[in-house]
């Protein structure tokens, strides 16, 4: 072992005590001064969030301040877009997953996402897809069929679609098919569940679906959501956490908390401000 | 405007509607005007066929063109007014166009059919023309050789330039390394190799210098050189159309690089891969001239 993964473990044992001076919970994910570029402009500046296990934590401020950004910073996913670069930690499982001798693959393999636009895979079966994860990690798991019934009921999705498995994805409506998204993420049991605004593109009806979906699977999985929508935040969130970038300047996270605290009793004037719609 | 709702007796009533198009509907005048518009030119053109003695071609191109044109412009204005006068006039050049290529068509085909139909039998796609000459009967001789040869020589072109090809696809959308720009470059300037050089490269390069016989194994490498940058570009093109969300979403379940393109954005894109390869051989299925100089006159596959 090298000294910097001391380090790491180290400066998470003391996060994990402070963490438990307020809150009972571990933490599952930690960033600790995660700063983004892209090419030479610097996106998002020093974040420090702590993820505890099995709850749902939301990433909320207005549009352009970095949230989407930081999300994939925590499953490997930012590296992929040209010209990224990024400094600071992010700790899973006790280790920095940005540690040279860390597979990427694990790490996404573990902390799966949900995007904004539902990407279900068009050549596949809507079964195809929801099992397409442990076919494209070479995960081995028995009973198909047990897990396709699973993850479906679990993403709210399986009685709507139990007579039609074998149809293509695509015949599925938006938000059909961003639960079935959800449920294809759930195959692979991954710890962490990364949602990057999952219901932008949605109904309100569907909207609503997803919110419990996510409600009941953040009693077994940790969630981390990005979100516009404040009400969406208060509804299915345990603690959120406020990003803002002032203008020609990179992002910041302005206030981190219980979700409660950050929109009943702020102790910044700007969260005040934006949790009350007053701009963004 | 007052509130209305929807009761039941308006139900009932709405339930009993027939489908319809409206759109369709035309006026009786415009039937009218339309079906002599067409009938009084043809009949003064037939009429001119039959009684003077003016060329037939003349006839068609001097007189009746521009009295179909006139003889429509005129009912167009009566029935809808002087803004349709321009539509009729595309409507008549366009049908003239097409009436016209199609009798092309249909003469040469007709003729060859009319002729040749003795020759059409089972034995014309498999027997070849060794012994065949002018005199010889329609009933001998066929193109037998000529498809054996193309399958061969597709089929081994095919083999070499489909996965190459869309390995450099793969490379240039998915790999993204450093080298894009010259392969790129590279496989561009690749198209607009004449087909006679790609032949003569190869009987330079393997034919002159002994690594291969003139055979059709040697054709096929020239035939995949120019299969090559057709199957690139186009597999390039159409895998750049795949949503970048869908990498995304088989890297965010844990899956390799390898497994995102094989399993995800290759089958993705399947219908426009094998677009990709039709191209490729419709390419090089016509091809005479790579082959005139690494096969000039064998008989042998390698």
């Amino acid at each position: 072992m090298t000294t910097s993964e001391f380090e790491g473990v180290d400066a998470l044992e003391e996060t994990y005590a402070a963490a438990s001076r307020t809150d009972s919970k571990p933490l599952a994910m930690k960033a600790q001064d995660v700063s983004v570029w892209f090419g030479k402009r610097k996106v998002l500046e020093g974040v420090n969030i702590d993820f505890p296990e099995q709850s749902c934590t939301a990433l909320i401020g207005p549009s352009g301040c970095g949230k989407s950004t930081f999300i994939r910073t925590l499953n490997r996913l930012h590296e992929l877009l040209p010209g990224a670069a990024l400094a600071g930690e992010v700790y899973y499982d006790g280790k920095d997953i940005y540690s040279p001798d860390i597979d990427p693959v694990y790490i996404r393999l573990q902390i799966g996402m949900v995007f904004q636009k539902p990407n279900p895979f068009p050549s596949m079966t809507i079964r195809g897809n929801v099992l397409s994860g442990l076919k494209l990690s070479g995960m081995k798991r028995d009973n198909h069929d047990e897990i396709v019934e699973q993850t479906l009921t679990a993403a709210g999705l399986w009685t709507e679609v139990k007579d039609r498995l074998d149809h293509a994805a695509g015949e599925l409506s938006g938000g059909q098919q961003q639960r079935l998204v959800i449920a294809r993420a759930l195959a692979v049991q991954p710890h962490v569940l990364l949602m990057d605004e999952p219901c932008s593109a949605l109904d309100p009806a569907s909207t609503l679906k997803i919110e419990e979906t996510i409600r009941e699977l953040s009693k077994d999985v940790t969630i981390i959501i990005v979100t516009h929508n404040m009400q969406q935040a208060v509804r299915v969130s345990d603690y959120t956490a406020f990003f803002l970038a002032a203008e020609n300047e990179p992002g910041r996270v302005i206030e981190q908390g219980p979700t409660t605290e950050i929109f009943s009793n702020p102790k910044d004037q700007r969260t005040l401000d934006y949790v009350n719609g007053r701009f963004g | 405007m007052s509130t209305q709702t929807l009761d039941q007796s308006r139900l009932t009533e709405l339930s009993e509607q027939q489908l319809q198009r409206p759109w369709r509907k035309k006026p009786r005048k415009f039937t009218l005007s339309v079906i002599l518009a067409v009938i009084i030119p043809a009949a003064i053109v037939a009429a001119l066929f039959v009684y003077s003695d003016i060329p037939g071609v003349i006839v068609l191109v001097v007189i009746y063109f521009p009295l179909q044109a006139i003889a429509a412009g005129i009912s167009a204005w009566l029935t809808r007014g002087t803004r349709s006068i321009g539509d009729s006039f595309i409507i008549v050049t366009a049908l003239g166009a097409t009436v016209f290529s199609l009798v092309v068509l249909v003469s040469v085909l007709g003729s060859l059919i009319l002729r040749g139909f003795r020759a059409l039998s089972a034995h014309f796609l498999y027997q070849n023309s060794v012994y065949i000459n002018p005199s010889t009967p329609l009933e001998y001789g066929g193109i037998g050789h000529a498809m054996l040869g193309t399958f061969l020589i597709v089929g081994i072109a095919s083999l070499i330039a489909v996965p190459v090809g869309i390995a450099t696809a793969v490379y240039i959308t998915e790999v993204r390394g450093r080298a894009v720009p010259y392969v790129r470059f590279f496989v561009q300037a690749m198209s607009g190799v004449p087909s006679v050089v790609a032949g003569l490269f190869i009987l330079t390069i393997a034919v002159s210098t002994g690594l291969f016989n003139q055979s059709a194994f040697a054709g096929g490498i020239a035939y995949a050189i120019l299969m090559l940058p057709t199957v690139a570009r186009t597999a390039e093109e159409v895998l750049k159309l795949i949503p970048d969300e869908l990498r995304m979403g088989a890297l965010a379940l844990g899956s390799t690089r390898a497994r995102t393109v094989l399993k995800v954005v290759i089958p993705a894109a399947r219908t426009g891969i094998i677009t990709a390869i039709l191209l490729g051989v419709a390419r090089v299925i016509g091809e005479t001239a790579p082959l005139l100089l690494p096969l000039v006159t064998t008989m042998e596959l390698f």
